[in-house]
């Protein structure tokens, strides 16, 4: 797929080149700046000196402490599985399920996706008090089992997703896995979602993603410091007296370094492309 | 299409029970409770009654509290005063007794519900008697019998279920239409943008040029930071003081002064947007590009050899095939946006002055930090209503298909 | 290759899971043989005197071992925390702190225990605690509270710049706000200031105590208000004083920036460990208003378990032996009136010998105690922050905040 250096020299292809650069620019500058903020001393970071791109005096202080007092690398830790086990079994079931609704049909299937739908038009709070109080009585509260709250944020795109890809994968792959004899469950995990894999690396990290962001049943659910995720972590070195935002910019780029690593192994997948060799025409 | 079958029907059953028990019993207890006037800060509304109740616990902690109070004033009255203070005592005591281990709310019937009523009024009466009688004795615990008595009263529960006042008082609350008019700002500002860029952003992305794995990567970054954690980015760039874009902003003249970027209505929802902008737009173009991968190659090709420049491809080709795929990514986006609560939490916490408070954050006030489940359930379904016509929109007008 | 992959993606994550699970049980189980274990939940303390009672409280007696749950920094959140849990029945806190004015809601709500009886039964009485704490939380003639560590609001000012008269008019609390505005812009810019005064009129729980200051305790509305925005307007305070949190203030006093600002005592021994100035530049005065009661008081859950053992707690924090510990290791005000005067608390704490400050303990003013104070509270920050912005009336904004004071 890779078409190189035949094209001739377009002036379009120049101008996306600049507006490509300047969207860089303008979407990692808040990182740069957090990155020099981070080295920066407490009496730096306030006030005019703030504005200052090299420090007068950096100081790996302000990591010290968040590694080390605050504890971010376990939250990191806590966040990765919990977002990682919320990939795993809703990339599962919803590939289940976006199966059947993309290749079957039965009574209740609009009502089934409508319900799917509406589903995601609820704000997250409405799910926090009952699932607090369920999760208090399985005696699962700060625990893992955070993952299983995430359900209701993630089903909804993680199913759309999957359903348009199971959809775009020929139908004649299928017809031919069912002559040689295979299972519609083997026809799903064999045939159909290795073909569909860019929309399954698609679903895999919008929801990881989505569990990695959340903020509002993390707080909720998982009170205790040994569970607490990033997020929560994070937003509590903003005190009712004083926000360390030395220490804040210190976490933040602790977080975006695996960050970059999942992203980097993630978006080659999601423009893999579909139907490579799988079918000879 | 193929019929389903009892086998295969199973596969959609992981689903539909972690649906069930995660979200649905979720919506549906929070719609009963809009049908209540339940709030947890106060013991008479604090669950879902429909008949009489009693509570059990607070009325013998509080004729508990009568004994240890009255003996004190006991010792300041005459023979005859102290002896009506020690029937009252002997009533408390006999009221007292049936209730000493229900740690609960109780059912009651209504026999005992209007003997026990009495009892409380006789006592008032009975105990402000003795106190007319001795106006000139400085009793230490007037005051104090006269609050638990009235406490006592409340220890009576009725029914709160208060049919559609919620919803009434929700229609006239002014708060909440603003709430609503700075979700639809916000959502139809952010998501407009994000798309645009979105797009742009798609089709860059698509491409297999040298060096596409590591723009795609930094692209994405962005997203990929918890909410949470770029709002607190966000609030310290925008800081009046200290923020390096707040500064730069009003160096280029775009606001009036750094602190005008959170202090004012329109400045403080510019950030909140721009800031969802950036952190979002690479999520948008994560969608359009699913779509985008769903475009046959074979049709570019042919357009390029019957000599399409890239706009005429754009418009010809791509986006008429790209539209269900738009279509869903609007719908998708907008319904995320009208629900947006971490970001402008932490940004603005609503401010300044409630200019930024979205119906999440009114409703999230309401509910948990006012223990109003009742009325901040009422909210959470007002605004599913106002979703739920968004997406009707989008669906009927706009032609999104939903069941594919 | 990618089944073996995601296999054992899914193999580590549940081993993940599970032996996170056992090391959370192994490591709480190992600490507590045959002690019942007391669930506090504090905040984060920054100093190490709440750990210092902990352990002192831990080796006095046999019968109990306290497990320190710390919560979020976030005040807010921390309440929300609390409720959601309290709700639910949770069983899981035994001894709770919480802030001043939420002691109003949860004894409302049924969720702390009053403290009456076992305050009798061992001799204690409310007079010998910070009155203004203990009327926190006293709620319908039951005392539900014993105090964590009072607070109260008062007014940093810079002995080097201010004259001596002048100082001793704000050290004897004799002073108008005015006086305090024109005082302000008199000294302002001298001795390396930028501005005259800084407060915090962010919206946000901050902006109801110096309301409460300015308005004399809601006394003086139309006045109180008045004068509150005047000085916002004006180039006295900062810029962005309508974003002022108390952060934000203590970052401009102990950086010399200001030469009077209102705060919370913690400010002082910020200066030490943060400031640009030194401790024997600051004097401290009472409020014109009265100076707000804040900080933190312990109750006991009404679900715990553990009730004796929570009193045994409570009360072990709350009396001498706590109070002078959180005193001289962390700096904190005592709420046990006694320890006021203990000389190795003086000795650690110089703002307790100081005669401003001791006037200031003379005149504290509480915020309301009701079960709805968050609404309240939330009402009435709206219509002021309103007003300061320049949005609403005055005379608006003060029959907003009497109707709501009302409720």
């Amino acid at each position: 797929m890779k078409t190189h250096s035949q094209k001739p020299f377009y002036i379009s292809n120049v101008i996306v080149a600049i507006m490509v650069v300047a969207f860089m620019i303008i979407s990692l500058f808040p990182f740069f700046w957090i990155l020099i903020t981070s080295f920066k001393p407490s009496s730096e970071i306030f006030g005019t000196t703030a504005f200052q791109v090299i420090s007068k005096d950096p100081t790996w202080e302000n990591y010290f402490v968040v590694i080390f007092d605050k504890n971010i690398i376990k939250s990191v830790f806590n966040s990765l599985i919990v977002a990682g086990s919320t990939t795993i079994y809703v990339v599962i079931i919803a590939s289940l399920s976006a199966y059947i609704i993309a290749r079957f049909t039965f009574t209740g299937k609009s009502l089934l996706m409508g319900i799917v739908l509406s589903v995601s038009m609820f704000p997250q709070m409405i799910v926090v008090g009952p699932i607090f109080n369920m999760f208090y009585k399985l005696g699962i509260l700060n625990s893992y089992f955070l993952a299983l709250a995430y359900s209701t944020i993630t089903f909804p795109t993680a199913v759309w997703i999957m359903v348009a890809h199971f959809k775009s994968v020929p139908l004649s792959i299928e017809e031919a896995a069912r002559i040689d004899g295979c299972s519609p469950w083997q026809t799903l995990w064999k045939i159909v979602f290795p073909v569909a894999s860019s929309g399954v690396a698609t679903t895999a990290i919008m929801t990881f993603i989505a569990a990695w962001n959340e903020y509002l049943l993390a707080i909720t659910l998982n009170v205790n410091k040994e569970y607490q995720t990033v997020p929560v972590a994070i937003n509590a070195l903003r005190t009712q007296y004083s926000v360390f935002w030395g220490q804040i910019t210190a976490a933040t780029v602790l977080v975006v370094i695996p960050t970059i690593i999942i992203v980097l192994l993630f978006q080659k997948k999601i423009v893999g492309g579909i139907s490579n060799g799988a079918v000879k025409e | 299409m193929k019929k389903l079958n009892w086998k295969t029907s199973l596969f959609l059953l992981p689903l539909v029970i972690m649906l069930a028990t995660f979200s649905f019993y979720p919506i549906i207890s929070s719609f009963v409770y809009s049908f209540f006037d339940y709030q947890t800060n106060d013991q008479s509304i604090a669950n879902l009654y429909t008949t009489n109740h009693f509570n059990a616990k607070l009325f013998y902690e509080d004729c508990d509290y009568l004994l240890f109070y009255i003996p004190d004033d006991a010792a300041l009255v005459d023979e005859a005063d102290r002896a009506q203070f020690e029937n009252i005592m002997d009533s408390i005591r006999t009221n007292m007794a049936p209730y000493k281990d229900k740690d609960t709310v109780i059912r009651l019937n209504k026999a005992d519900i209007a003997r026990l009523k009495t009892f409380v009024r006789t006592t008032q009466n009975d105990l402000n008697t003795i106190y007319q009688n001795n106006t000139e004795r400085q009793f230490y615990n007037k005051e104090n019998n006269q609050l638990l008595l009235n406490e006592m009263k409340q220890c009576f529960i009725t029914p709160n279920n208060v049919g559609f006042k919620n919803y009434q008082a929700l229609v006239h609350d002014p708060r909440f239409w603003t709430s609503i008019k700075n979700t639809l700002v916000f959502t139809i500002i952010s998501v407009f943008f994000e798309f645009l860029i979105g797009m742009g952003l798609a089709l860059v992305m698509a491409r297999a040029i040298k060096g596409i794995g590591s723009i795609r990567t930094a692209a994405l970054i962005p997203w990929a930071i918890p909410t949470a954690v770029s709002a607190l980015i966000w609030s310290y760039l925008y800081d009046g003081s200290s923020g390096i874009i707040a500064h730069i902003f009003a160096q280029i003249g775009l606001i009036a002064s750094p602190q005008s970027m959170l202090l004012t209505a329109q400045g403080a929802m510019s950030a909140a947007i721009l800031a969802d902008i950036w952190k979002t737009a690479p999520y948008m173009a994560l969608l359009l590009l699913a779509g985008l991968e769903v475009i046959d190659r074979g049709l570019y090709e042919s357009a390029s050899l019957d000599g399409c420049n890239k706009v005429q491809t754009f418009f010809k080709i791509t986006f008429p095939l790209l539209k269900p795929s738009i279509l869903v990514a609007l719908l998708l986006r907008t319904l995320d946006a009208f629900r947006v609560y971490d970001l402008l939490a932490i940004l603005t916490g609503g401010g300044p002055g409630g200019a930024t408070e979205t119906v999440s954050i009114y409703s999230y006030k309401v509910l948990v930090g006012q223990s109003n489940y009742g009325y901040g359930s009422a909210i959470i379904i007002g605004m599913f209503i106002c979703v739920a016509l968004i997406a009707t929109i989008f669906v009927k007008i706009l032609g999104t298909d939903i069941s594919n | 290759m990618k089944k073996i992959l995601t296999g054992m993606l899914i193999a580590i994550s549940t081993m993940g899971m599970v032996f996170a699970q056992g090391a959370g049980e192994t490591a709480s189980s190992g600490m507590t043989p045959k002690k019942t274990v007391l669930k506090l939940a504090v905040q984060a303390d920054s100093t190490p005197a709440t750990q210092s009672v902990i352990d002192a409280f831990n080796a006095s007696q046999d019968t109990y071992t306290v497990q320190w749950v710390d919560m979020t920094n976030d005040s807010n959140a921390m309440r929300e925390q609390l409720l959601t849990s309290l709700k639910s029945g949770s069983s899981d806190y035994d001894v709770l702190s919480m802030d001043v004015v939420w002691a109003g809601e949860f004894a409302a709500s049924g969720y702390i225990e009053p403290l009456d009886v076992r305050m009798k039964n061992d001799g204690l009485k409310v007079s010998q605690f910070n009155a203004g704490s203990m009327a926190s939380g006293s709620y319908n003639a039951k005392q539900y509270v014993l105090p964590f560590f009072p607070d109260l609001g008062v007014l940093f000012f810079r002995s080097d710049i201010v004259s001596t008269s002048d100082a001793e008019k704000l050290r004897s609390g004799n002073y108008t706000w005015q006086d305090l505005a024109d005082m302000a812009a008199m000294y302002q810019g001298q001795g390396g200031t930028k501005d005259g005064f800084a407060f915090e009129a962010k919206l946000g729980e901050g902006l109801i105590c110096t309301a409460n200051e300015f308005t004399s305790n809601w006394k003086d509305l139309s006045g109180g208000l008045a004068i509150m925005k005047q000085l916002a307007d004006s180039s006295v305070t900062p810029a962005d004083t309508l974003n002022y949190a108390g952060g934000d203030v203590n970052n401009n006093f102990i950086k010399g920036n200001s030469v009077f600002s209102r705060n919370w005592p913690y400010q002082f021994g910020q200066i030490k460990v943060n400031g640009t100035i030194s401790q024997d530049q600051v004097d401290i005065a009472p409020l014109p208003g009265g100076s707000t009661v804040g900080g933190w008081i312990l109750g006991i859950n009404a679900q715990s378990k553990h009730k004796d053992g929570a009193w045994q707690l409570i009360k072990f924090i709350a009396t001498e032996k706590g109070q002078k510990l959180m005193s001289t290791n962390g700096g904190y005000l005592p709420g046990y009136n006694a320890t006021l005067t203990d000389p190795e608390v003086l000795a650690a704490n110089l703002l307790l010998s100081k005669e401003g400050f001791k006037n200031a303990l003379k005149h504290t003013i509480a915020r309301p105690v009701t079960p709805t104070y968050s609404k309240v509270s939330d009402e009435i920050q709206q219509s002021i922050h309103k007003y300061l912005s320049g949005s609403a009336s005055l005379d608006d904004t003060v029959k907003a905040v009497q109707g709501d004071l009302a409720e």
